[in-house]
């Protein structure tokens, strides 16, 4: 078992393609976190984003014998979490923010606690800034928005970002000026 | 975090490489010439301060409790479960848990066909036996009879053939004898 929790991606991928479940498993708990952020940078809701996040696990398990090794398990993991968040972007079109809201809906003195080096008028307008970048990303082109979410939140090379977007570094090195740009122009009043 | 100094842009031909040089994606040559390049430029090097000060801020992710990461493990691990269970349902015909069910079904089988016969009395050859021309009891009961009017027919059939090479015969002979009578034109 504690062998099992060392092995690297490939050994327990290729396990689990022998129908080894636990081997699986491991690899849900190794990027159970990395998934959910994702899809919750994509959704803004923890529901659905949870939701989301598991069914590309599931997903995952049952198409591991499609999986050739041709790349690293992770990129083609990221994949199936970025077409199932940029699917489910496609069928509901909303801006959501919830998570924003919950947070402005908090008393004051948890808002405190959390970062007491912030006086109320800054807090504010960390909010708003928050607000707007998430605005931003909602109004950008997905494929723009899925390059950013995965290069500055989960900290993918444009190499890795390119193979899970299936596109060439380029492409990717494209969407990311553009992305920047054109968050920092909607915080032209905060930086 | 709210600045009064004015949002500058960074140089045209730089801005694509000044985010890359942010992710250190640049390769050695396009980070030596951003470097270069902003020792001598205030705008390109605000430009980078404000993508180090803005872009990490943006990737904090929500930090969730230990316990909402115990129950996702959980909840996942069990619905991979479930997908594996509708995967291979008919395992579970062969499931040793349910061996019980092999001697039910047999019993079961054997009770109809009981059922089955009691209530049919014997009227199983009903079904097997095919439907041929009803032949009359009294005839069945002795084999002599039935031979003495399998002949009968034989004889009769000899009759009808006899009877009709006759009738030919005649007519032939008729028309012949017209013939050699003088007089008669044929």
């Amino acid at each position: 078992m504690a062998d099992q929790q060392q092995m690297r991606d490939e050994e327990l991928v290729a396990l689990s393609q022998q129908g080894d479940r636990h081997c699986f498993e491991i690899l849900v708990r190794r990027y159970m976190e990395k998934a959910y952020h994702i899809a919750f940078n994509f959704t803004r809701d923890s529901e659905t984003a949870k939701d989301l996040s598991q069914d590309a696990f599931l997903r995952a398990y049952a198409n591991l014998k499609q999986f050739n090794g041709r790349s690293s398990f992770y990129t083609w993991f990221y994949r199936i979490v970025v077409n199932l968040c940029l699917d489910h972007a496609r069928r509901h079109r909303r801006v959501a923010w919830e998570s924003l809201d919950r947070m402005s809906e908090e008393p004051a003195e948890q808002r405190q606690l959390a970062d007491s080096s912030y006086a109320p008028e800054e807090q504010a307008l960390a909010g708003e800034a928050k607000r707007r970048v998430n605005e931003t990303l909602e109004t950008m082109p997905k494929k723009q928005r899925a390059a950013f979410l995965l290069r500055n939140h989960q900290g993918l090379s444009i190499a890795d970002v390119a193979k899970v977007m299936k596109t060439t570094e380029g492409t990717v090195r494209v969407y990311l000026h553009r992305a920047v740009a054109a968050l920092r122009q909607s915080l032209v009043e905060f930086v | 975090m709210k600045n009064s100094a004015p949002l500058e842009t960074a140089c045209k031909q730089y801005e694509e490489d000044l985010v890359l040089h942010y992710y250190g994606e640049n390769g050695d040559n396009e980070r030596r010439r951003v470097e270069q390049h902003l020792t001598s430029c205030h705008s390109c090097r605000r430009f980078l301060g404000d993508l180090q000060r803005v872009l990490p801020q943006m990737a904090g992710a929500e930090e969730m409790p230990q316990a909402f990461w115990d129950n996702y493990y959980r909840e996942t691990v069990s619905k991979l479960a479930e997908q594996e269970e509708r995967k291979f349902w008919w395992r579970s015909l062969f499931n040793p848990m349910r061996t019980w069910m092999a001697p039910a079904f047999g019993t079961v089988a054997v009770a109809v066909l009981v059922v089955g016969l009691v209530i049919g009395k014997g009227n199983l050859r009903l079904f097997v036996e095919p439907r041929g021309e009803s032949i009359p009891r009294e005839i069945l009961a002795d084999q002599n009879q039935l031979e003495f009017f399998e002949s009968m027919d034989m004889l009769e059939a000899l009759d009808r053939l006899e009877n009709q090479d006759d009738q030919k015969t005649d007519t032939t002979n008729g028309e012949s004898n017209r013939a050699e009578l003088p007089g008669v034109v044929a």
